[in-house]
């Protein structure tokens, strides 16, 4: 296991070096010019030309890569000009944000999904499975933007209960935790639902019943274990869906984390700000992934580390 | 399978029929909008701006969702838009889908070396999820249609191969394949006549789920200014167009928003349904 841990980790270390190019280029590729952007549309010739060796630009583009990767592995990620501080400085303020809704919409959809899917799949044909597939179809074919949209219009202008958005205490965080856990749930709820009726199936379950073991006990302490597993790994690609919603979700909440600054980013041109935002957002993934497998190892006997 | 058969199970799925029914009324209304719609979808009237929907009370003539902002009609809009929504998740679909095929199935045929290259291609341009990667891509190349479909397809492809890969490597040691081999079959006749009509069940499913996300994403990339650049209507820019009067016209974002969802429902079902008509254990 740990020889193929390591092959993973020089999978995952070239993977990484390829974005940190891919982003690098990318940034670069583009028409306007940061220095006369930050410059300003009045300043002179020489301003811009001042700003462009402040910003570093003024060097060729491989010695630029080459000091920049440098930085990154001495932790630092550049500097932010639309927001004037350094990048690292940047994600510490604003990644807690993100966290908060990323980690308490994750938290609703799991919780949300496993007791439905669980229900639905000991009750297959009943009210509550019914409920639960087309809540599974519907979350699933609903975009986020719309999704957002509605909540606010139902619940912040029509009903009034919740705020429209900003940051003004827990209630703010309502609506974009259920924005950006949605699609999650309804994926999980499915997966959940499919992988109950699947393991009720099994003549485990059967025999454990013959036993005469209470239905209650062979539900939650048999069938749900291994019916979590689909769950598990798909906890990893969720991960990246949960980036993009928060980015989406931020925006149309107005709350200030790690999306909202992308995106200020990009219309500014902060080419540090966007290279290490995506670096960063990769290594997260391929962390992720990575942590995904060695559970489903553990927790999954029958399957082997790659 | 024979083609009978196979149509007969069509028929009998619910899903399969729902999905289809959804996706032929709604791919017709958006094809022929043009030769129908009474308005100009691009240009607006500034005397007929923020109109509530009268719900064809007064046939085509009125204003049935509604107008914009900008006096343009709600309805032709929808439609006109749809269509481009529509060609593009479609384009995006079919160019995804081939390129996935064909690494997936060179991939696994061949292993070794090209396996490792095209794999690590894979993992690559998976690292990042592919709504961050249009994202990133549109917003330093300009957004044109073609940089959206560009965008759009270079992660698109990725799962596919995926998929396509481990289905090939699950069937490459069978006998029918050594079989034609024997009989003296090239490496592409193999891969065209043996190996891809038996990933063609899995491909149909994987567009159709496809299709669907193509349509999401292009939202999410219009609202935040992403997307195809106005006056052209697509789902995604009606949407977002009608942030700004959400709490006092909302019906602007609301019919775009239901005949998107009532889309990836489409496809989403007519998925479900292709999996149930196809599935081997399937005995009607």
């Amino acid at each position: 296991m740990l020889r193929q841990l390591g092959k993973r980790l020089i999978a995952s270390v070239i993977v990484l070096i390829a974005i940190s190019i891919f982003s690098f280029a990318l940034v670069r590729l583009d028409g306007a010019d940061p220095a006369r952007m930050l410059a300003g549309e009045l300043a002179s010739d020489q301003e811009v030309e001042d700003m462009r060796v402040r910003m570093g630009l003024d060097k060729p583009v491989v010695q630029q890569y080459l000091t920049y990767m440098n930085n990154v592995l001495h932790g630092d990620l550049g500097y932010s000009w639309a927001f004037s501080m350094p990048v690292s400085e940047l994600f510490a303020i604003r990644i807690p944000q993100t966290l908060r809704i990323s980690v308490l919409g994750i938290l609703w959809a799991c919780v949300f999904s496993i007791i439905l899917g669980v229900i639905a799949g000991i009750h297959q044909g009943s009210g509550v499975d019914f409920f639960a597939m087309f809540f599974a179809v519907v979350g699933q074919s609903m975009s986020t933007v719309w999704l957002g949209f509605m909540l606010i219009l139902i619940f912040a202008v029509k009903l009034g209960w919740l705020p429209v958005q900003g940051v003004q205490g827990a209630r703010s965080l309502i609506m974009p935790c259920l924005c950006v856990g949605f699609g999650t749930a309804a994926h999980q709820t499915r997966l959940m639902r499919s992988g109950m009726v699947d393991v009720l199936r099994e003549d485990y379950v059967t025999a454990t019943r013959a036993r005469g073991i209470s239905r209650n006990k062979t539900y939650f302490k048999y069938a749900l274990k291994n019916a979590l597993l689909p769950i598990v790994t798909n906890i990893g690609g969720q991960i990246g869906r949960l980036v993009s919603g928060a980015v989406v979700v931020e925006n149309i909440f107005n709350l200030p984390g790690m999306g909202q600054a992308l995106i200020t980013g990009i219309n500014q041109r902060d080419y540090q700000l966007v290279q290490s935002f995506l670096l960063f957002t990769a290594a997260l993934l391929v962390v992720c992934n990575m942590l995904a497998d060695i559970v489903y190892t553990i927790i999954d006997p029958r399957i082997t580390f790659n | 399978m024979k083609l009978s058969t196979v149509l007969r199970r069509m028929r009998k799925n619910r899903l399969f029929m729902i999905g289809f029914c959804l996706l032929l009324i709604l791919i017709l209304l958006c094809s022929s909008a043009k030769l129908w719609i009474h308005w100009n979808p691009e240009v607006g009237s500034l005397r007929e701006r923020l109109i509530p929907p009268d719900y064809f009370t007064d046939g085509l003539q009125g204003h049935p969702f509604g107008t914009d902002a900008l006096g343009r009609d709600v309805l032709s809009r929808l439609f006109v838009g749809g269509r481009i929504s529509l060609r593009i998740a479609v384009i995006v679909t079919v160019i995804s889908m081939a390129l996935g095929a064909l690494v997936g199935m060179v991939s696994a045929f061949y292993g070794g070396i090209i396996d490792m290259v095209l794999m690590r291609i894979c993992d690559i341009l998976a690292a990042l999820p592919q709504m961050l990667m249009a994202l990133t891509i549109i917003a330093f190349l300009g957004n044109s249609m073609g940089v959206l479909i560009f965008t759009l397809t270079v992660s698109g492809w990725v799962g596919t191969a995926r998929l396509v890969r481990s289905a090939v490597l699950a069937m490459k040691n069978k006998e029918f394949i050594s079989a034609s081999r024997v009989l003296g079959a090239s490496d592409w006749r193999i891969i065209w006549k043996e190996l891809f009509p038996n990933t063609l069940t899995q491909l149909l499913i994987d567009a159709s789920g496809h299709l669907g996300g193509t349509i999401l994403v292009e939202t999410n990339l219009s609202y935040l200014g992403l997307g195809i650049a106005p006056p052209t209507p697509t789902w995604g820019n009606m949407i977002a167009d009608g942030r700004t009067y959400l709490s006092s016209c909302p019906w602007i974002v609301v019919f775009p928003g239901i005949a998107l969802a009532l889309t990836v429902l489409g496809f989403n079902f007519l998925g479900d349904g292709i999996r149930d008509v196809f599935d081997p254990k399937n005995t009607d």
